[in-house]
């Protein structure tokens, strides 16, 4: 009965022998062997045993904080967009795509984008230009995969690392739209690209401290220990000012609506995207939900009890996933709500709200769950 | 009396300058035309916007008087206080049109002036910026206002 | 246009024509980061030449090109080029025509100020919600339109001697119920604009034209009557049937977006006032006294000066004795505001974020402006 394994093995044992000087005849014999078995293996047996061991991970990356999860929220959170902010503007809406609701409107968009020639200006730095765009989406992706849907599904379990991993890699965000605004080398994407980089500069700064307030209440950098110690109260209560400014500061990373000066259409096109076409431009605008949705994982882990709830299915796994994906729903449509009664802030007035208010109140809350730690609470 | 503020204005200017002003008359209701010298010409503005309140512009464009072989400047001012409007008129000759800018007095002539400038090939000495306002900058084709316009097309 | 010398430091960047906000014209910027130092305002890019098309025209057809120098306030474009006709020929229009002329040309400014006021929303970063609340309000002024000429716009509804044909059946009582719907749209408006703090903070103390600069750089229109001059042709110089009615000319003191704002949000309630007015008070009698197809004019020339939803409007007429114009010089209120738009950078400190903003207060219309 052969091993799907021995392959593997047979070729490490052959590499040994040529890693050491003197190859012992016995190793090579059993190398030989092993190859000799791995000859007569069949496929469907290997998928099937490898499927086996690896079921949980290869469900994490493909299904739920992966890649379907990913897209199928931005093409709800989209079509919920354009169906709710139509209503607020009188309009109908997508319709046709699909059965009248215009579900696929996004799948149709999706199709159309990836037919179309994408254009490369020529003055463009090429390798850079076509690069960002499909990096775009991998950052915001990476720091989803750290968050915990349930006590023990974490797709990357980074212990006490996890938060500080989290801000590391959300940090490289405004390397983005500098590179590419630099990149597609013209004067709109430059000025966007420089918006965007003092934006989440500004915005970053006071998420850190709330981070860091959060992570001192909880004793913990750890985000399953964050949540669990949520069990009984939610972090936004005690640190309301601090789920605020969390708040606030969500949606400058995001950039949506009060605070998308990067993209301020009506000023700089497109901001850092204007560019892009095709493909890339559908990169882009993928990678805005993916940010979104990184950021208010994390706001939902951090303040609102993450996957905490009361048990409604008998099984702890699904009502986990119910809850976080249910408190998920509710924030994204409030975000989305916003859009329809704010006009944008300008750059100076964001930085200011993010340097002169957001910064000090973070810091403001940081003494807060101080004095709350001294004074024995959480008990 | 409705026309009294109009004629006050025609009699100041008649008897503080007798030589400058020409052919005052009143148009209609708040509305007075009246004609100067090209050499004359800023003497009239400075009075006119100094003493006379003409302070605010309202536009500038020509006339091209073919038959007469003469052409026709003319702009028009509002006095914010009494709402009288007035149209200062300048003969040129046809054959080689140029007079002093009146930008310098009125800032506000500027877009209006260049517009004469390309539409007729009126010459303002003195502007700031002296290039196509509606026109494309590499128009060879002529000044398309004039009565001999053709409308031929970009000669290049 | 011939690209002046660009410092080290600035950033020239060419605004438009191609752009979401920027309309039919091409404004070029010089920054320096965020901070505009110069503005150079290209424009001439939907030149048709209306004065001299009109120069090659009888004097009734002439009616039909210069509505289309503003598509949205067709009626009082329309109103002034007839009325200097009238003059030229010392024509009397019956007075129920007037009070129909007044009527439709107060229809059409609110129907601009709802564009402009969406525009401005727009322009402040928006969702546009508001241009399409605006849009959709204006389709209730555009069925009027609809009902009264058969066009919803440029609908050469003003002739000279009068107007085409009288008011519909019922017609004042539909308009009395479109201002009592109107009216209270417009509280929703004033929420959602101007009480909001967020549009406030974008608008308030942006582009300030104080009012010695608005005299002296030739402002018109609600950019003027922002800058505390109450200058408005209709008071002034009453035509149509201005003179009978009553309104209030709006001015507002602070000179900046908020005000030119707040002027246009007036100025439609006043409007809506005139309406109610002309349906209730019209009176009876012709609405057009006869006029031929090809006069014959004098030897000389008519000024016309109407008050349109941008600012004064003048028309300058000069008659030879012929079937056409001789000249039709047409003074437009837009090439004004551009003027002082440009002005705007030297006198305020104004950011990038802020150009779409107070290009949008000015309310351009660059047909007009190019004619």
């Amino acid at each position: 009965m052969m091993n799907p394994y021995s392959l593997i093995l047979s070729l490490f044992m052959l590499l040994e022998t040529k890693v050491s000087i003197l190859p012992s005849a016995s190793l090579v014999q059993t190398g030989i062997s092993h190859l000799k078995a791995s000859l007569n293996f069949s496929p469907l047996d290997f998928i099937w045993s490898f499927l086996t061991v690896n079921a949980k991970p290869l469900i994490q990356i493909l299904v739920i904080p992966g890649l379907a999860f990913i897209l199928v929220f931005a093409i709800i959170a989209v079509w919920f967009e354009r169906k709710f902010l139509a209503r607020a503007m009188l309009r109908v809406g997508p319709y046709y795509c699909g059965r009248k609701a215009g579900v696929l409107q996004l799948f149709a968009d999706f199709l159309k984008l990836f037919f179309k020639e994408i254009i490369i200006p020529v003055d463009a730095e090429r390798i850079l230009f076509l690069l960002m765009p499909i990096l775009l989406p991998t950052i915001p992706s990476l720091t989803i995969i750290l968050i915990p849907f349930a006590s023990d599904w974490i797709l990357f379990r980074a212990g006490s690392l996890s938060l500080p991993i989290f801000f590391a890699i959300a940090g490289l965000a405004p390397l983005i739209p500098i590179f590419s605004g630099w990149a597609s080398n013209n004067k709109y994407t430059i000025i966007g690209g420089f918006r965007a980089a003092f934006l989440y500069i500004s915005a970053e700064i006071p998420l850190v401290i709330c981070a860091a307030a959060v992570a001192i209440m909880a004793g913990s950098f750890d985000l399953v220990g964050i949540v669990e110690r949520q069990k009984n109260i939610w972090f936004a209560i005690p640190q309301i000012l601090g789920f605020l400014i969390f708040f606030i500061g969500l949606i400058i990373e995001a950039e949506r609506t009060p605070f998308d000066v990067p993209t301020a259409e009506v000023e700089l096109v497109l901001g850092w995207r204007t560019e892009y076409s095709g493909i890339l431009f559908g990169f882009t605008m993928m990678a805005e939900y993916c940010n979104f949705l990184g950021w208010s994982l994390l706001l939902i882990t951090l303040y609102l009890g993450g996957y905490n709830g009361p048990d409604l299915f008998g099984n702890s796994l699904y009502s986990s996933m119910f809850w976080i994906l249910m408190k998920l729903a509710i924030l994204v449509s409030i975000v989305i709500l916003l859009r329809t009664v704010f006009p944008r802030f300008r750059m100076d007035q964001t930085l200011r709200l993010g340097w002169h208010y957001l910064t000090p109140l973070s810091v403001l809350n940081l003494f807060i769950v101080l004095a709350l730690k001294t004074w024995g609470y959480p008990l | 009396m409705p026309e009294a503020v109009e004629e006050q204005i025609i009699e100041s200017m008649a008897s503080k300058h007798p030589n400058i002003f020409g052919d005052a008359r009143i148009l209609s209701h708040k509305q007075i035309s009246v004609r100067v010298r090209r050499e004359d010409l800023i003497n009239a503005a400075l009075y006119l916007r100094d003493s006379l309140g003409f302070t605010h512009p309202i536009s500038a464009g020509g006339i091209d008087w073919l038959k007469e072989n003469r052409m026709e400047v003319i702009y028009y001012l509002l006095n914010p206080e009494n709402r009288v409007l007035l149209m200062l008129r300048i003969d040129l000759p046809r054959d080689h049109p140029r007079l002093s800018s009146m930008t310098g007095v009125w800032e506000a002539f500027n877009f209006h002036e260049r517009e004469a400038r390309e539409m007729f090939g009126i010459e303002f000495e003195g502007h700031p910026n002296p290039v196509n306002l509606l026109l494309p900058p590499d128009w060879r084709g002529g000044f398309p206002l004039r009565k001999d316009f053709k409308g031929e097309g970009v000669r290049t | 246009m011939s690209e002046p010398v660009i410092e080290p430091e600035i950033m020239r960047i060419s605004w438009g024509p191609q752009h979401p906000m920027s309309g039919q014209t091409r404004i070029i910027i010089d920054t320096d980061g965020e901070v505009i130092h110069k503005i150079i305002a290209d424009i001439g890019f939907t030149h048709r030449g209306i004065e001299k098309v009109l120069e090659n025209r009888t004097f009734l057809k002439g009616i039909v090109p210069i509505e289309r120098m503003v598509m949205v306030d067709t009626a009082n474009i329309g109103l002034g080029y007839v009325t200097a006709i009238e003059k030229a020929f010392e024509i009397d229009v019956p007075e129920r025509a007037q009070w129909i002329r007044s009527l439709i040309c107060e229809m059409s400014r609110i129907n601009s100020h709802l564009y402009a006021f969406g525009l401005q929303a727009e322009s402040t970063g928006y969702f546009p919600a508001v241009f399409l609340w605006t849009t959709v309000d204006r389709e209730v002024i555009l069925d009027l339109f609809e009902k009264l000429t058969g066009a919803r716009w440029s609908f050469n509804f003003f002739i000279p001697g009068g107007v085409v044909k009288d008011l519909p059946d019922g017609f004042q009582k539909e308009v009395l119920e479109a201002v009592k719907y109107l009216r209270s749209r417009f509280e929703q408006y004033w929420d959602a604009m101007v009480e909001n703090a967020l549009f406030e903070m974008r608008c308030k103390g942006v582009g300030v034209l104080t009012k010695n600069d608005a005299i002296r750089l030739g402002a018109t229109g609600p950019v003027l009557r922002g800058s505390d001059v109450d200058i408005d042709v209709r008071k002034d110089q009453p035509y149509a049937a201005y003179g009978d009615l009553d309104f209030k000319v709006i001015t507002e003191t602070e000179g900046d977006v908020m005000a030119r704002t707040k002027v246009r949000y007036h100025e439609i309630g006043q409007s809506l006032n005139i309406m109610e007015q002309v349906a209730n008070e019209i009176p009876a009698g012709p609405v057009r006294v006869n006029f031929p197809l090809f006069p014959r004019s004098k030897v000389g020339e008519a000024f016309s000066r109407v008050e349109t939803s941008r600012g004064e409007l003048g028309i300058h007429m000069v008659t030879d004795g012929g079937m056409n114009p001789y000249r039709v010089k047409i003074n437009s209120p837009t090439l004004r505001n551009v003027h002082v738009f440009e002005r705007l950078a030297e006198l305020d400190r104004i950011l990038v974020a802020d150009l779409p903003v107070v290009i949008n207060s000015i309310d351009p219309w660059y047909l007009d402006c190019d004619r």
